[in-house]
C-alpha cells in the first residue's frame, strides 16, 4: 500500500475523522487490491524483451548471409516462428500469466513478420511492402484474442496505420485506398470494447483511448484522393465525431488526459477551424465547386452519419447535462461549406463567429470547473484567431499593438480572477 | 472458453502461419525447377528496405515497347511477352492488357511504369526489381557495375519464368554470380 495514503489514514484516526476500526478495513481493502492486480513492471519487461528480441532477430536475418545454402536460410526463417507458436502453445495450454501470454504474443508477432521477410529475401520477392505487412497483420490477428493480449492489440494498431500510410502514400501513385485499414480496425475493436467495458480505469485503456483516435487522424488522409476542400470536410467532420465520442460520460467522467477522442477531437477542430477561417479556402471552394460524386464526399457522408448518431444517442438517453456548441461545430461547418454563399465573407464571418463561441465556451467552462488548463485553452483560441487575422486584415499597426496589449491583459486578469476565485471557494470549503 | 478449445483455434492459427511462407517457396520453387530462363541485361543500384535488409535495385535494358496506343495507367497490370535476341538476352516480344493465347511466346506479369508520348514508348515495371544481397556487398557491387561502364554489357539477371510467374535467381557479371565477384574484388587490386 502506498505509504501516502497509511499516513493520511493515520492523521484521520488521529483527528477522530474515522474510527480505529474503519481505518483496518480501508488498509485491508488496499491489500487486497494490491493481491489481485498482476505484477505489472514484470508485465512490461517481459513485453519489453521479447519486443527487442523479436526486433534483434530481424535486423539478424536481415544481414542476409551469403555464406548460408537456401536450406539453411530456409531454416532459420522458421527457426523463430516455431519457438514463437511453441511459447505461446505452451502458455494457452498450461494457462500461464499473463507475463508468460504477453511475451510470447509479442515474440511470435516478430517472427512471424521476420519468417515471411527471409523467405522473400531468399527468393528475391521484390517490392509489394504493404501485401508483406497486410499478411502479416492478419496472421497475428487471431493472437490478440486467444491470448487475451494488450500488447499485440497495441501492436496490431501501430502496424495497421502504418500500412494505411505506405499504401496509402505509395511513391508517386494517386488513387490508392487503404481500405483493408477498416478491416484490421473491425478486428481490433471487440478487443478495445472488452477493455472499456471491464478494465476502464486503467492505463492501458487509456493508451488504447490515444492511440485509435490517433491513427483514425492519421490515415484518414490516405482515404483523400484529391487534396481540394472535401478533404477538409473530412476531417472536420472526424474531429468532431472524435469529440462526441469523447464526450460520451464514459469517457468524459475520467480523467482528461484519458480521453484521447476528446483532446484530439477538441485540437482537430479548432486547428481546422483555423484553416478555414481564411478567405483562400472559400476563394478556392468558389472558383472550384467540390465534386459531390467522390470518394471524398461519400466516406464524409459516412462520418457524418457516425457523428450523427452518436450525438443524437447521447441525447435520446439524455447521457449529457450540458451541451457546448462543438458538439454541433462539424454539422455548421458542413452546413456552411455546402451552403457555399456566393459572398465569400458571410462563410468567413460564420466561421470566425463560430471559433470565437467555442472559445468564449471554452473559457467559461474553465471558470465554472475551476481548470486553469481549460481557461487557457479558450484564452489561446482567442489568441490564435486574433492572429491569424492579422495575416489577411489591413488594420495599422497602432490598432493591432494595442489589441496584442489589451489580450494580453486579459490573459492576465482572467487567470488572476481564477486564482482569487479559487481562493475564496478553499477558504469557505474550511 | 476452455483453454483446449483456444488451444484447437490456435493450432489454426500456427497452420496458416506456417502456410503462407511455405507456400511462398513452393510457389517460387516450382517456378525455378520448370520455369525457362531469360537473361535480362541489367544495372544495380543500392538502397534498403527496413525489414530485409540490404539489396540493391535493378534496372533493365528491355523495359521499353513502342506501341502507338497511349492508354496506359499508371501501375495497371499487363502482361509482357519475350522474345530473345541474336546474343541470347530476353527483349519485349509485346505488352498486353489481356492474356493472348495466340500469341505463343513466355510472359510474365508487370506493372506499366509510364508511357512516354513523345517518342511512344511503353516502360514497364518487372516484379524482379530487387536482388538481396549481403550487408555490405550491396553497395560494393553497386560501386563495382559502376566502376566496370565498359563490361556493362556483361551485367544480366537470371530469371525463370513460368505462366505470368517470374522468380530472379541470380545477378550474372562476367559469368559469375554477383555476390562472387563482389567478395573477389580487393584481391584484383
Amino acid at each position: 500500500m502506498n505509504s501516502k495514503i497509511q499516513n493520511e489514514i493515520k492523521e484521520l484516526v488521529q483527528q477522530q475523522v474515522i474510527s480505529q476500526e474503519i481505518a483496518s478495513e480501508i488498509e485491508a481493502y488496499y491489500h487486497s487490491k494490491k493481491s489481485t492486480s498482476p505484477n505489472r513492471l514484470f508485465t512490461v519487461f517481459g513485453v519489453l524483451g521479447s519486443l527487442l528480441v523479436g526486433l534483434g532477430i530481424i535486423l539478424i536475418l536481415a544481414h542476409n548471409w551469403d555464406n548460408f545454402s537456401k536450406i539453411t536460410k530456409t531454416l532459420l526463417a522458421f527457426l523463430p516462428l516455431i519457438i514463437g507458436q511453441g511459447s505461446v502453445g505452451f502458455s494457452i495450454l498450461k494457462n500461464k500469466s499473463t507475463v508468460w501470454k504477453e511475451a510470447s504474443g509479442t515474440f511470435l508477432f516478430f517472427a512471424v513478420g521476420s519468417s515471411i521477410s527471409l523467405i522473400s529475401q531468399i527468393y528475391n520477392i521484390p517490392e509489394d511492402f504493404n501485401a508483406f505487412l497486410l499478411t502479416w497483420i492478419l496472421l497475428c490477428a487471431p493472437l490478440i484474442y486467444l491470448l487475451k493480449s494488450n500488447t499485440l492489440g497495441i501492436l496490431h494498431i501501430v502496424f495497421m496505420t502504418y500500412y494505411a500510410i505506405e499504401f496509402g502514400f505509395d511513391f508517386l501513385s494517386t488513387g490508392n485506398t487503404p481500405w483493408y485499414y477498416l478491416l484490421l480496425l473491425v478486428i481490433v475493436l471487440p478487443h478495445y470494447w472488452q477493455l472499456i467495458k471491464y478494465q476502464f480505469n486503467t492505463n492501458i485503456t487509456s493508451i488504447f483511448n490515444w492511440l485509435l483516435p490517433l491513427s483514425l487522424t492519421i490515415v484518414l488522409i490516405a482515404f483523400i484522393n484529391d487534396v481540394d476542400a472535401l478533404g477538409i470536410l473530412m476531417y472536420v467532420i472526424l474531429f468532431g465525431l472524435l469529440y462526441n465520442i469523447g464526450k460520451l460520460p464514459k469517457f468524459d467522467n475520467g480523467r482528461l488526459r484519458q480521453n484521447g477522442y476528446l483532446i484530439l477531437g477538441s485540437l482537430g477542430t479548432v486547428y481546422m477551424l483555423m484553416i478555414t477561417s481564411f478567405d483562400w479556402f472559400w476563394d478556392d471552394l468558389i472558383k472550384k465547386p467540390s465534386d459531390f460524386n467522390s470518394q471524398e464526399a461519400y466516406i464524409s457522408l459516412v462520418l457524418f452519419i457516425i457523428a450523427l448518431g452518436i450525438l443524437v444517442y447521447s441525447y435520446i438517453r439524455k447521457q449529457i447535462k450540458f451541451y457546448n456548441i462543438s458538439h454541433y461545430a462539424f454539422i455548421i461547418f458542413t452546413v456552411v461549406f455546402l451552403v457555399v454563399f456566393s459572398n465569400k465573407y458571410i462563410s468567413i464571418a460564420l466561421i470566425n463567429l463560430l471559433i470565437l463561441v467555442i472559445a468564449l465556451i471554452t473559457i467559461k467552462i474553465g471558470t465554472n470547473k475551476f481548470h486553469f488548463g481549460i481557461l487557457n485553452y479558450g484564452l489561446l483560441i482567442i489568441a490564435i484567431l486574433i492572429v491569424c487575422r492579422f495575416f489577411d486584415t489591413d488594420m495599422s499597426f497602432i490598432i493591432r499593438g494595442l489589441l496584442f496589449v489589451g489580450f494580453g491583459l486579459g490573459f492576465f486578469l482572467a487567470n488572476y480572477f481564477m486564482f482569487k476565485k479559487q481562493k475564496k471557494r478553499k477558504m469557505n470549503l474550511k | 472458453m476452455k483453454s483446449i478449445y483456444i488451444f484447437i483455434i490456435f493450432l489454426v492459427v500456427v497452420t496458416a502461419q506456417i502456410f503462407v511462407p511455405t507456400q511462398m517457396i513452393l510457389d517460387r520453387e516450382a517456378v525455378l525447377n520448370t520455369g525457362v530462363p531469360y537473361k535480362f541485361k541489367t544495372r544495380p543500384i543500392d538502397p534498403a528496405d527496413p525489414f530485409r535488409g540490404k539489396y540493391i535495385a535493378l534496372r533493365f535494358k528491355a523495359n521499353k515497347w513502342s506501341t502507338i496506343d497511349s492508354l496506359w495507367v499508371r501501375k495497371e497490370k499487363v502482361y509482357v511477352y519475350l522474345d530473345t535476341d541474336s546474343l541470347g538476352f530476353a527483349k519485349i516480344h509485346s505488352v498486353s492488357k489481356e492474356i493472348q493465347p495466340e500469341i505463343n511466346k513466355d510472359f510474365i506479369e508487370a506493372k506499366v511504369d509510364w508511357y512516354k508520348e513523345y517518342n511512344n514508348e511503353l516502360h514497364v515495371t518487372y516484379p524482379f526489381n530487387r536482388f538481396y544481397m549481403e550487408e555490405g556487398k550491396a553497395y560494393d557491387a553497386e560501386v563495382v557495375v559502376r566502376e566496370n561502364q565498359k563490361n556493362i554489357e556483361n551485367v544480366y539477371a537470371l530469371v525463370f519464368v513460368k505462366n505470368g510467374e517470374s522468380v530472379l535467381k541470380d545477378v550474372i557479371i562476367d559469368n559469375m554470380p554477383l555476390k562472387d565477384y563482389v567478395g573477389k574484388e580487393p584481391k584484383q587490386e
